[in-house]
């Protein structure tokens, strides 16, 4: 679909006919609270579930828009006794889906469950350390030895598991410990890598949990020492090891004084409004889990095709590729702006109190300003 | 491939068709995706376990204009590949327990 103008409520870019993924917030309860939750302590979310029928009316109007996934998220999905059911209404609408958990309240029934669908693309367990000092040191007592059975019970029964480590001050070192936990005592295929972010309960504990610039750039230099060493095996979309192979190639196109790269000097760092969307556990439909107070209709109440095709907001949403950097005096006389993309949308809000704003999170100029270092040359090609 | 076999398309296949002449058939027991056009769509609506592969040509150069010669080979192979993968199967004309 393609649009001409912003007041026809068309977006510009290409968007499919209806969301390929959908990310469902199946619940808003969690039986942790850890320290550095994006989800929680947020006054703009209401914290209410939606009851079994209506999701399982929901699945059913995916399964007519033809959505092929959906992704299971909380709060803890696995916290929701009801979930085998809902999960065979997303099966029975001929979709496949993958859960994101703490991975402790699996056991081998569910775990069982899941198998028997053949649909089931993934779980991703969190676990964010080698030992319980570091993983639970922000998710909790117990948390850690709960999460590792969890991964082995899913593993027993030939459920695909993935990892996902957030990177906090109190984990930092001991990622070399955590990599070899679970690429050779788990024997995972990979694992992938985030930071813990100034959203929700992390923004009151930011202070003890996010990284600072020093433990970012040792972050950076153990992560990519061991996507060396794993070659491959370690991915990121955000944190320190994707900062250090944007950040490197930022800077080595600014040496060389490269042209612009395609997507940079504007703010295109988030590409999911054209292929995806998200539901909070209360019904609300949102653009995505880092922006629950962008409300953009309500399942069972609104037309889901009608929301992701002409909704003002989402629409404008999409339009935010367009706004150039040199817009923001944030981003004055910056050398790397020709190849920066401004960074995530749902972090901008939570820092500057605007969506359409770059995220000062992941801002290379205000790293390196702060006495931060990015990996030697000979050690970027990761 | 037989031009009399009667193709038909896999019931849990899910064909999502997109803005500007495009769309996908994806297999949620596979994961797998298929990309075709408005001429494979047609294709696979026609796949009812009722037409013959040279039923289902006859009809494309009905419908289409600039349907080249070497249509049916290239059905054919479309098929072939919807075939392998697990998208289509084939009416059994005949068969019984
Ligand atoms: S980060 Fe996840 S596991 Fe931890 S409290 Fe939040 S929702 Fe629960
Ligand atoms: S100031 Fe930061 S966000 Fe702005 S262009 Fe430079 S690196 Fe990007």
């Amino acid at each position: 679909m393609t649009g001409e103008s912003p007041l026809t409520n068309k977006p510009d870019i290409r968007i499919m006919s209806t969301p390929r993924s959908v990310d469902v917030e199946i619940t808003s309860r969690c039986n942790l609270r850890c320290r550095y939750c994006y989800y929680f302590d947020n006054p703009e979310v209401e914290y209410r579930d939606l009851p079994a029928e209506e999701w399982l009316k929901f699945f059913d109007e995916l399964g007519k828009c033809k959505v092929m996934d959906v992704t299971i998220q909380g709060g803890e999905p696995f916290i929701r006794k009801d979930l085998p059911l809902l999960i065979e209404g997303i099966v029975r609408n001929k979709m496949r889906f993958s859960i994101l958990s703490n991975g402790t309240l699996i056991n081998e029934e569910i775990a069982g469950s899941i198998t028997k669908t053949g649909r089931c693309d993934y779980v991703q367990v969190s676990v964010d350390g080698s030992k319980p000092e570091t993983h639970d040191s922000c998710r909790g007592e117990g948390s850690f030895f709960r999460a590792i059975r969890g991964i082995r019970t899913l593993q027993r029964h030939g459920v695909r598991v993935t990892v996902r480590v957030t990177v906090h001050r109190h984990n930092v070192n001991d990622l070399e410990n955590t990599a070899r936990l679970l690429l050779e005592d788990l024997g995972l295929a990979r694992f992938s890598t985030n930071s813990a972010g100034s959203l929700g309960t992390c923004r009151r504990n930011a202070g003890n949990v996010l990284l600072t610039t020093r433990e970012r750039q040792t972050g950076m230099e153990i992560l990519k020492r061991l996507s060396v060493k794993y070659d491959g095996r370690i991915s990121a979309t955000a944190g320190p090891l994707a900062e250090a192979r944007l950040w490197s190639r930022m800077e080595d196109a600014y040496a060389e004084g490269s042209s612009p790269f395609p997507n940079g000097g504007r703010l295109t760092a988030c590409g999911c409004p054209s292929n995806k969307i998200a539901v909070r556990a209360d019904g609300v439909i949102i653009p995505c889990s880092m922006l629950p107070h962008m409300e953009l209709g309500r399942v069972n109440h609104d037309s889901f095709e009608e929301v992701w095709q002409s909704s003002a907001t989402l629409n404008m949403f999409r339009q935010r590729h367009k706004i150039p950097l040199t817009e923001f005096e944030f981003c004055t006389d910056c050398p790397y702006l020709p190849y920066c993309t401004g960074n995530c949308p749902g972090l901008a809000y939570s820092l500057t109190g605007q969506v359409d704003h770059p995220s000062p999170d992941a801002c290379l100029r205000l790293y390196l300003e702060d006495g931060g270092l990015l990996p030697k040359a000979e050690d970027k090609a990761i | 491939m037989e031009l009399s076999n009667k193709p038909v398309a896999n019931p849990v296949v899910v064909l999502r068709e997109e803005f500007d002449d495009w769309a996908v058939l994806f297999n949620p027991d596979t994961a797998e995706a298929v990309g075709t056009n408005p001429v494979g769509v047609a294709i696979w609506k026609l796949m009812d376990g009722k037409r013959s592969l040279q039923e289902i040509v006859k009809e494309i150069e009905d419908r289409f204009a600039d349907v080249p010669d070497a249509a049916i080979d290239e059905v054919a192979a479309f098929v072939s590949r919807l075939v392998e993968s697990g998208f289509v199967g084939y009416d059994l004309e005949g068969f019984s327990e």
